[in-house]
Parts: structure tokens; sequence; C-alpha cells
């Protein structure tokens, strides 16, 4: 006979692996309108954006109820107040989606090529894996897989500064719009920004599992 | 039910002895007060036998610490008392025994003292004389004796309790033992009370139904099991939360997972929007279906709600891999697109041709060349009809395709003899270096395949260019060998030259007449005899198409 705390416990669970889901969404259809210059996909990430809002504060109310009324304690607690944490990198990372085709909205109206030497393709792919990695560990309770994430931020952030260096040499060079490079930067920061969301993630899913939060309990600072 | 039965036992225990000990006392009680009247009586007598004779300085002689001693004159005088001074004491004339003793001789009666504790025993005779003697002796109550009795009855009382106690226990636990000891699994064996009889058979028949049923569910989960197990298609049942219930090894595959882990929830496994919003379709009670793509596979998901009566009990999800399906309608699609327009060029060259010709158009001495145009794009569209039909019969398994011992040599030699012409047409050199080897073959397939082959390298060969064909016998296996000095493949291309009407650049192909369903006869061909066909070939350098053939068919 199951409780009706249980019942809540896998609501939960299944709740914020639909949140995780809009979110992949979110960033992959973002990119999508940037890379593939699909207009059409704008006013979806938007939505998909609105939604990660709704679901962010159903699944805290939940949350809410859900310590309120059960008063969990130990391993159910964690994963409650881990959740609460988790939503809210979730939400983040769908504002940032929303940004980025926020930005892309404007470089569609500018005949533009974005070169290929610059890294931000292979940057967006590691951000999306690394999202979608995050929000696995947590489906799967994979505590392997929410370490490797943990470990990939390093690549993202190095990918970011090498971005960064890319552009300006782009710019001292002239040539396109200036604007163009400025927005690029910008969509780099944004993916930086959604990786350590996803490294957030994936740190509450470590500490869900395990008790112990990398870097609240004397880890890396 | 054994702290019950101690219980009874106990308190029926307590109350016997209660009551055992409450009649005893009472018994004890009208005994001792028999007993001691008896006595006093006798006294009286002998007092009064006493007095008789020694008067009252018998009285005074006997001990006083016995029973009190009074003798009282027929008025009520007290004359003598052994314990009081007699002529301090009231009159007696009044006292129930005395009176009694006056009027019929002798008298009895008991008093209470004020405490209640002793009791006053009196016993009166009338002498002789008319004088009476009294003798009064304090006796203890029933409440004394009670009292006196405590200590001795408490022990008792402890004694028996612990005795009951201890045999209440055993007795409870003999009488529940043989019904712990039943074994309910084979009830029927273990009759120890009649009483019982009745459920344990009850409980032996339902056992019974209860292990047929369980049988017969087993046996019907196998033979689910066995079924789904055994289908190529994904199955999964879900209950109405979306966790999953049931599920086959295809569903595992299909959604490229590795395991279900139980109770897991739907959208662990996959959580795509697509999927999603199919399951909770039909969780909501409509049925929906989309395509899921990953990881180059393409899948079909048929979303169902389990309904009953009105409410969602769960839902079904149907899985199966539409990928070769998808490709197959992809060739098909292509098939058909390629034979129009590869038989549309030619037709359109005849119509053309013809148009002008019925137009009056072409001068007399131009019909000639116009008749020849016409004739060549004829033939071409025979020769690819022709091709097309092979193909098909090829694909249909047609009957008239029985495998008989074939030489490859002759069949050859036979190709090769009528290629000689266009060989020596093109300046080719057309080199056969072949041994004998038997197969099990359709004749005309395989001259099919080996004319096919040899037309290619022809074909696309340089000027002066040769071309040979090598047959070996190895054991087993016969290997055929078509290599060319020709233009060759490139990398790129070398997978897809199989395909119906693909032809290497198609500027080129323009040169070369050839209707691009060559290789897939050759492909055909082979898969019809089993045979590998591999393919090697260098842009500029020449090409080599290697085939092996099992010799059991």
């Amino acid at each position: 006979m199951r409780t009706r705390f249980d019942e809540q416990l896998d609501q939960l669970h299944i709740e914020l692996i639909k949140m995780g889901a809009l979110c992949e969404e979110a960033i992959t259809a973002a990119l999508k309108s940037l890379f593939d210059r699909d207009k059409s996909l704008i006013p979806v990430v938007l939505e998909k954006d609105g939604e990660i809002d709704r679901k962010e504060r159903e699944i805290e109310s939940l949350c809410m109820r859900l310590l309120l009324q059960q008063q969990p304690v130990a391993r159910d607690l964690r994963t409650i107040s881990s959740a609460l944490k988790m939503i809210s990198d979730m939400e983040r990372i769908g504002d940032q989606a929303a940004d980025i085709v926020e930005i892309t909205e404007n470089m569609h109206d500018k005949k533009f090529e974005i070169a290929s030497s610059i890294h931000i393709r292979s940057m967006s792919q590691e951000a999306v894996k690394m999202v979608t990695n995050s929000v696995d560990s947590f489906v799967k309770r994979d505590l392997e897989l929410a370490q490797e994430v943990i470990r990939y931020d390093d690549i993202v952030d190095d990918l970011f500064s090498k971005i960064r260096g890319e552009l300006i040499e782009l710019m001292r060079q002239g040539g396109t719009d200036g604007e163009v490079y400025i927005d690029l930067m910008m969509i780099a920061k944004y993916l930086e920004r959604i990786a350590d969301h996803a490294t957030n993630i994936a740190e509450w899913v470590e500490y869900s599992i395990t008790g112990v939060h990398g870097k609240m309990d004397g880890g890396e600072a | 039910m054994t702290k019950r039965i101690f219980r009874a036992i106990f308190y029926v225990t307590l109350v016997i002895l209660i009551a055992a000990m409450v009649i005893i006392l009472a018994f004890i009680r009208d005994f001792n007060k028999n007993n001691y009247r008896e006595q006093m009586r006798n006294e009286a007598i002998y007092i009064a036998d006493g007095l008789s004779y020694g008067g009252i300085s018998y009285l005074e002689s006997l001990p006083k610490d016995s029973n009190r001693i009074t003798w009282i004159d027929q008025d009520g005088v007290v004359l003598y008392d052994s314990q009081a001074d007699a002529s301090t004491m009231e009159n007696h004339k009044e006292r129930e025994e005395v009176q009694e003793a006056l009027a019929s001789g002798r008298g009895e009666s008991s008093r209470y003292s004020k405490t209640l504790a002793e009791k006053t025993e009196n016993f009166a005779l009338r002498l002789e004389d008319g004088t009476v003697l009294r003798i009064s002796a304090t006796t203890l109550t029933t409440l004394s004796i009670f009292l006196s009795m405590t200590q001795p009855m408490a022990l008792v009382l402890v004694l028996a309790l612990v005795l009951a106690l201890f045999l209440a226990s055993k007795t409870s636990k003999y009488i529940t033992k043989p019904l712990e000891e039943v074994d309910l699994e084979h009830p029927e064996q273990a009759l120890v009370y009649d009483e019982l009889s009745p459920f344990l058979r009850r409980i032996a028949a339902q056992n019974r139904q209860i292990q047929k049923q369980m049988r017969q569910m087993q046996h019907r989960q196998r033979e689910f099991r066995t079924i789904t197990e055994n289908m190529q298609e994904g199955i999964l049942v879900l209950d109405t939360k979306g966790e999953v219930l049931s599920y086959n090894t295809g569903a595992i595959r299909l959604l490229g997972i590795d395991h279900i882990s139980e109770k897991e929830t739907i959208y662990a496994l996959n959580r795509s929007e697509g999927f999603r919003t199919c399951v909770e379709a039909a969780l909501h009670g409509s049925h929906r279906e989309t395509t899921l793509e990953q990881g180059g596979r393409s899948c079909q998901l048929l979303a169902n709600p389990v309904m009953e009566e009105e409410f969602v009990a769960g839902a079904v999800l149907v899985l199966f891999d539409n990928t070769e399906k998808a490709e197959r309608e992809k060739l098909r699609r292509e098939f058909t697109a390629n034979v129009s327009h590869e038989l549309k060029t030619p037709l359109t060259s005849i119509s053309g041709f013809a148009e002008i010709i019925k137009n009056g158009m072409v001068r007399q001495e131009d019909i000639p060349r116009f008749a020849e145009n016409i004739y060549q794009e004829a033939q071409r569209l025979i020769s690819m009809v022709q091709d097309i039909i092979q193909l098909s019969r090829l694909d249909e398994g047609e009957s008239g395709m029985e495998k008989i011992p074939v030489d490859l040599a002759a069949v050859a030699q036979s190709a090769v003899s009528r290629l000689r012409p266009l060989a020596e047409q093109k300046e080719i050199d057309l080199q056969i270096d072949v041994e004998p080897a038997q197969i099990m073959g359709v004749p005309h397939v395989l001259e099919e395949i080996l004319y096919n082959l040899c037309d290619n390298a022809i074909l696309y060969n340089k000027e002066q260019g040769s071309v040979c064909l090598r047959i070996r016998d190895e054991g087993a296996q016969a290997s055929v060998t078509v290599s060319d000095t020709g233009i060759g493949i490139p990398q790129e291309e070398q997978e897809r030259v199989f395909e119906r009407f693909y032809r290497v650049s198609r500027s080129r192909s323009k040169e070369v007449e050839g209707t691009g369903l060559g290789l897939s006869i050759v492909k055909h061909g082979a898969m019809l005899h089993d045979a590998s066909v591999s393919l090697k070939s260098e842009p500029g350098e020449g090409t080599e198409i290697h085939l092996v053939f099992p010799k059991k068919a």
C-alpha cells in the first residue's frame, strides 16, 4: 500500500523530468533558430519559456506542500530541497534560451554568415549536451553522469574564452557588421551561463544521491 | 486465543478458590459455635453438681481465669461472680438467658461486644433450689476468625494463584498447540479438533482453487510473455500515473535504453516532446500516434488508452521500427521517378523526330537518318524495359528460376562471345581466363550477371583499355572477378552504384549508353545465388568486381 507521500514524490519526479525536457527543447530550438535561420522557431521557444515558468511555480508549490504536510526527513528531504534548487536553475536555462532567440531575431534581419572558424556551433552542441546529460543524470539517478557533467563545465568555459578571442580577432579585421560579433559574443555568454546552470543541476543531483554537495561541503569554492 | 483461554481458566480457578474459602469459613464458625456450647453445657452441669455439695465455697475454689461463673438467686440477685464483686452487680432478673432458665430450666444467649470483635456466649442452668447458675464465655466472632486467618489465607491464596497461573498457561498452550501446528498448506491432514474440520475442509478447497487459478494465471502470463517477447514490436503497458507495468524486450530495443526498472515512470524512458504528448493524450483517453526519430532510426509510436467503463485505467504503447519501411518507401519513390525519367528521355526524342517527319519538315534524303535515330532510341527503350523486367523477375523470385548444376566457365564463354563485337567496336581488349567451376545456379541469370559485368567494364573504359574475366574454382566456392582499366568509381559513390538507375555522374552517362540497371541486376542475381559481391575501384585506374558463389545452393 503506497502512501500519499510516495505518490507525491513520484509526481515530483515526473514533473521534474517534464520540466527538464522542456528546457532541452527550448535550448535546442533556440540554437536551431540561430543556425538554420528559422524564424518560425522563435515563438516556439518563447512559448516553451512560458511553460517552463509555469512548471516552476507548479513544482515549487508541490514541494512546499510536501515539506509542510509530510515533514520529510533524510533522503526525502534532500530530494525535495534539491528539487527546489534545480527548478530555479532550469527556469534560468529557459530564460536564457528566450534571451538567445531575442538576439537571434535581430540577427535574422541582417545578412551575415557565421564564419566556420568560430567555435560557436561546437559550444552550443556542448551546452545542449550538458543540459541533456544533467537531466538524464537526474532521471536515471546516475551519479557518474552527474559528475561527468560537473567536470565538463571546464570544456565549455574554455570554448567561451576561445570564441571571445576569435571574435576579437574578427572585429580587428573589420568586414561584417560589428553588431553581429557583439550578438554572437552575448550568445556565447548565455551558452556559458546555461552550461553553469546545467552544472548546478548536476551538483544537486549529486547532493540528492550522496547527501554531499561538492561546492558547499568544502569542495572547490 | 491462548490468552483468552488462559484468562478463562485463571478466573474460574480464582472464583472457585474464593468460594471454597468462604464456605469453609462458614462451616468452621458453625462447628466452633456448637462445639463451644456443648462444652459450656457440660461445664455448667459439673459446676452445678459441685455447688450442690460444696456450696459457695466450691465456687470460690474454682480457678478464676477460666470461664466467668455467676450464681444468681430466683429474684435475680447475684450471689456470686467469679470475675466481679457480687454485691456491686445489678439485678440479673431481666437477662434473656436467666429468664429462659427460670422458665424452662436452661437458657442461652449471645451478646456482641461493642467492637464486634468478641462475642459473649451465656448459658444459664436452673438448679434444684431454684437459683440459676450462669456460665459466660467470650468467643471469637466470624470476623475475628477471618481476621486471624488472613495471613495463612493470603499465603494459600498466593500459592493458589501462582499454581493457577502456571497451570492455566500450560493448559491454554496445550489446547492451542494443535491449532498452531495446523499446516494451512495441507489443512485436510491436520484434523485436530472435530469442531474445526468444516473450516479446514473449506480452507483446503479454497487452497486448491487458488492454486489452480494461480497456475492458470501463470500460464496465461507465460503465454503473453512468450508472444510479446517474440514480437519485433515494442509493447509497454502503463498505469494511470504513467508508470510502466509491463514491457517486452522489443520496447527496450526500440527506445534505445538498457533496462526498465520496476515501476519506472514512462517519462524517464523518453522525454521527447512527441512522445510526451502522445502518452499524455493516451492517459487522458484519446488515441494518438507519432513517429519518433532517434539515432538515425525512425520508430512509429501508437498510444492507446485502456478504458474501464468510462475511466482511463492506463495506456498501451506500441512501438515499431519503420526505418526499413521508410527507406523502402524512399527507394520505391526514387525508382518510380527514375523509371519515368529514363523512359521519358528516349520517348521524347522519338516523339520529336516523328513529329518533324509528320509535319513534312524533313527532306526526303534526311529521313533515313531520322529513322535511324528513332530506331536507336526505341532500341534503348526496349533494352531498358527488358532490364526492368529482368529485375522485377529477380525481385519476385519468379518460377523458372530453378537452380541446376551450371559450369560457370561455359556461361562466361557464352557471355563473352556475345560481347565480342562490342569490345571490338570500342577497341577494348577483352580477355578471358576461366577454369571449370560447377555451381548450383540459374543459367540465364548467371549469364546475365557476367554479361552485365563485362558490358559495364567495356562501356566505362578508356580507349585501348582492357577487360579481364577470371573464374576460379576454390573448393567449396567459385569466384568470378571482372577487372578493367576503366575510369573507376569515386570512393563516395561506390556504395550507391548497385542502386537502380544510379549512374556515376549524370553528365558522363549521356556519353555512354546504359540503362543504369546493370549493376542492380548483378546485385539481385548474386543475392539469388547467395553470392557475395565486393567492389574495388580507384578513379582513373580501373574497377574490379569480385563475386564469390557458394557451390552448394
